[in-house]
């Protein structure tokens, strides 16, 4: 603790000029560096996890409002955040970015692309979840399929690109991933029958440097795991952002559903690779290897979630980890280097499964697919896990997430592909009222196993930081902002922030202050002592 | 049993047995237009994914009745499109979910279909169910053109909004008929006049229906109408009475065919044109 508290003076005497830029190296030592939020999940290894020490367990209850941002145009805001020396770049939805001023909270430049109103977007609302910074360039993707660099100056755009066509229904949603010298981005749109892909572009020019399908074509390997053409409309999404090993040089990027979502008939076979996570080499978008989570899935539990990588000692050997709390109601230990399988945890309610074998492939139960009169599941098809982040605790080796525990009438129905139109067969119907809830839950993450959980009222859509002040903060769908003790779960400190908490909390310092940022309804909410 | 706008698991089952029971008086009048392949295709689409709000046929339940020449949000084809595809916000009339070009066509065909049938007329006498209304004293909490009192829900409109199935288990069994809440926040289903009953620290037991709650705080309206704000970590208790009414059961002091009147009578209940 001491140690840590230490780093933060260091860190904050050692001031940085106003004009520095964000380098991939600086990116890739974050941790030194905790007075600022660099990139989409904090890290390279997605811990959203602070170093700051100032706020803490004996002094969270006496947390203030230091300012708030209102978005200008009404919609939901599932962003995270960056900070980077005094200035902190938010996008608001559906794509625009604005830079604010983190001493007075007011904005200080804004962009707003041209989104046609006709855009195709099928499957999530118009959000968007964050930037990337590098080299003092702004990477913002948007809801009509455009990938764009902006000036961190004061907006200008530098470039513009095209990365999917969004007549045929390809947009994005995610926060890009910002590599040495490389932006990398996935898409959304697998409701409408699209490939999905993981795509890598020159950071200053916006060059498209590899393009990695997330289903494979014929002659490549995986194709036979899609009956007749079904592989031409397989999904496969990539619709949020990645995780990387430096050392490794290894790329980490999730896939969603396989099309069409509820019908499996038409697409007979493993799927490959949808529900799955590649491991990409970042030079050339090469596959090292894959692990599949869900083998032709048929409930759209996308394997997209953000997936955090740490080392720890497994039955006596060191190994590289990476983790996920999966949609599927499953936490998934694998080990990074090779992909080998190592663990599965049920860590919600589930009835799809009888267990994960010794491979890492699910044992089903039986009868548990989509019917035309509907088939009650669990977990929801919005899954026990989603988009919001999870955080890791280097201090506490804890995996932090809220889980979602509800259920969903499955229904199979007819697919009919027709391009930038809904290609889902069939539908869900999910079930909320007070029998569903929330939790956000503690689990040790080497082996799932449940630390302490605090229950909430619903199951919504609450990301997850830690501090190294003990601390674990987190957001109710009715508006509620908390801060857990790290270590026991219990509630330290809550306000009510008036609307549903969907914003992606960071934490950052300036001045000397330590502060947590987080958004709920239409603004942005800072606090700090 | 009637199912409920965001059917709960109990009410799921309930809706199988409702369907069950349905299938087995199907009820199209002679008149009504031969139904095209479409129509066909798409009662099965709407007996799967919207009865469960809509009724049997469409003939009302929790939701409107869908029998009617003319819809309010959806008076044409254009608009009857818009409705289906992307629900009415704020209203709970759901995006049911994503439909392919050709299924939206079959339910909109359906849709308009179901406005050619002539509506089943009601057995009870509206003029003779106002009576009882008046004499078994539902007006003690329910407001009716500005009359009445404030514990129940204002029944001005609930002809428009209900079917003649739903209002007749309000009546004969409140606790299954929860009104459910419309708005996106909380909005994930609750019910309202949920009956609850929370314990201060101090011992004072506070009875009365949820306003609205979140993980910390409870907002409750007793039987005086009176309005309490709580704080979850300042009880001792706090139980929610779930499948009960603070709506009794008034069924026996109804004479024979007076609840048929009573319906009659609720179901004449359009509200302000
Ligand atoms: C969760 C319950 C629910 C489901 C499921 C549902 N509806 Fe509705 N629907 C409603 C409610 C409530 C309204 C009335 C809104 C109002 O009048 O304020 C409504 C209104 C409508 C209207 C407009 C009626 C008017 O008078 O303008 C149409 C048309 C309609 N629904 C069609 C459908 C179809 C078709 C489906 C199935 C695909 C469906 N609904 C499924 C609850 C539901
Ligand atoms: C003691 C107060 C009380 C009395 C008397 C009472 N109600 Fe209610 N009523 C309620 C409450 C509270 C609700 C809401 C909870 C529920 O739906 O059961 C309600 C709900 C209803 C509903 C459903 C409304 C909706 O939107 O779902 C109808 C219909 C209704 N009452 C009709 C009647 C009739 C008819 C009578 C007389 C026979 C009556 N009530 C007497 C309190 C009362």
């Amino acid at each position: 603790m001491s140690t840590l508290r230490l780093l933060f003076l260091a860190v904050l005497a050692a001031v940085l000029p106003v004009s520095a830029q964000v380098t991939a190296d600086r990116i890739r030592h974050a941790d030194r560096e905790p007075q600022n939020w660099l990139t989409y999940a904090g890290n390279y290894q997605s811990h959203r996890h602070s170093a700051l020490t100032q706020i803490n367990r004996q002094n969270v209850a006496g947390l203030k409002t230091a300012w708030v941002y209102q978005i200008r145009q009404p919609g939901i805001i599932e962003t995270s955040p960056l900070v980077a020396d005094g200035i902190m770049y938010l996008t608001e939805p559906p794509s625009t970015v604005t830079a604010i001023d983190v001493r007075s909270g007011r904005a200080i430049w804004s962009y707003t692309p041209t989104i046609p109103r006709d855009i195709i977007i099928i499957g999530s609302p118009q959000v968007n979840r964050g930037v990337a910074l590098l080299d003092g360039l702004v990477y913002v993707g948007t809801v009509s399929g455009h990938l764009i660099a902006l000036d961190a100056v004061n907006g200008t755009v530098r470039w513009d690109v095209t990365v999917e066509d969004n007549r045929k229904a390809y947009y994005l949603t995610l926060a890009p991933l910002a590599l040495d010298g490389k932006i990398i981005v996935g898409v959304s749109g697998a409701e409408a029958g699209i490939r999905g892909f993981v795509d890598a572009y020159d950071a200053k020019t916006g060059r498209r440097l590899w393009r990695t399908f997330s289903v494979p074509g014929p002659g490549e390997p995986g194709n036979e795991t899609w009956g007749g053409d079904s592989w031409k409309t397989g999904g496969g999404s990539t619709w949020l952002t990645g995780s990387y090993d430096p050392e490794l040089n290894l790329l980490y990027w999730t896939t969603g559903n396989p099309g069409p979502d509820w019908n499996g008939d038409v697409r007979p076979g493993d799927n490959l690779y949808t529900c799955s996570v590649l491991a990409l080499d970042p030079a050339t978008g090469k596959l090292k290897w894959h692990f599949q989570f869900t083998p032709h899935d048929t409930h759209d539990w996308d394997a997209t979630e953000t997936v955090v990588l740490f080392d720890a000692t497994i039955n006596g050997r060191p190994r590289k980890l990476l983790t996920q709390t999966n949609r599927n109601a499953f936490y998934y230990v694998l080990d990074r280097v090779t992909g080998e399988f190592l663990s599965a945890t049920q860590y919600a309610k589930q009835t799809w499964a009888q267990g994960i074998d010794a491979k890492g492939r699910p044992i089903l139960v039986p009868g548990q697919d989509p019917t035309s009169d509907g088939k009650l599941a669990y977990p929801d098809v919005q899954g026990a896990s989603n988009w919001p982040s999870p955080s890791y605790s280097p201090q506490t080796g804890l995996f932090y997430q809220a889980a979602r525990e509800m259920g969903t009438i499955y229904f199979k129905g007819e697919a009919e592909y027709v391009p930038g139109r809904a290609f889902m067969g069939g539908g869900a119907r999910i079930l909320t009222g007070d029998d569903s809830y929330g939790a956000i839950r503690a689990l040790e993450a080497t082996t799932g196993k449940l630390k302490w959980e605090h229950k909430l009222l619903s199951a919504g859509w609450t990301s997850l930081l830690s501090t190294a002040g003990g601390l674990v903060f987190g957001g109710t769908e009715e508006g509620n902002f908390l801060a857990l003790d790290a270590e026991t779960g219990k509630l330290l400190w809550d306000t009510q922030l008036g609307g549903a908490v969907r914003g992606i909390p960071i934490s950052f310092a300036v001045d000397g202050k330590q502060y947590v940022a987080i958004s709920a309804g239409y603004a942005l909410f800072v606090f700090g002592l | 049993m009637t199912p409920a706008i965001f059917p709960s698991r109990r009410a799921w089952r309930g809706l199988g047995l409702l369907l069950a029971a349905c299938t087995l008086a199907v009820r199209l009048p002679a008149a009504s237009p031969a139904p095209s392949a479409d129509v066909e295709a798409g009662r099965k689409l709407f007996r799967d994914l919207c009865s469960n709000c809509h009724g049997h046929e469409g003939a009302g339940a929790m939701a409107p009745s869908l029998q009617r020449p003319r819809l309010t949000y959806a008076p044409d084809e254009a608009t009857l499109r818009v409705v289906i595809a992307d629900g009415i916000g704020g209203r709970g009339m759901p995006r049911v979910r994503r439909w392919s070009e050709k299924e939206l066509r079959e339910l909109v065909a359906y849709v308009q279909w179901l406005g050619a049938v002539p509506a089943t007329p009601l057995p009870g006498d509206p003029a003779k169910g106002r009576e009882v209304f008046n004499r078994v004293g539902c007006a003690t909490c329910h407001v009716v053109n500005g009359q009445g009192g404030t514990l129940g829900p204002e029944l001005t409109a609930i002809g428009r909004m209900r079917g003649p199935d739903y209002l007749r288990e309000a009546i004969v069994n409140p606790g299954a008929t929860l009104p459910k809440g419309t708005l996106p926040v909380p909005g994930r289903g609750y019910d309202e006049y949920l009956p609850v009953v929370a314990v201060t620290r101090a011992g004072k037991e506070i009875k009365g229906v949820r306003l609205n709650e979140d993980l910390m705080t409870i907002q409750i309206r007793d039987e005086q109408s009176q309005f309490h704000s709580l704080r979850k970590s300042e009880l001792t208790r706090l139980d929610k009475l779930t499948g009960t009414s603070l709506m009794p059961n008034l069924s026996a002091q109804l004479a024979p065919g007076e609840l048929d009147h009573l319906i009659a009578y609720l179901a004449s209940l359009q509200g302000q044109p």
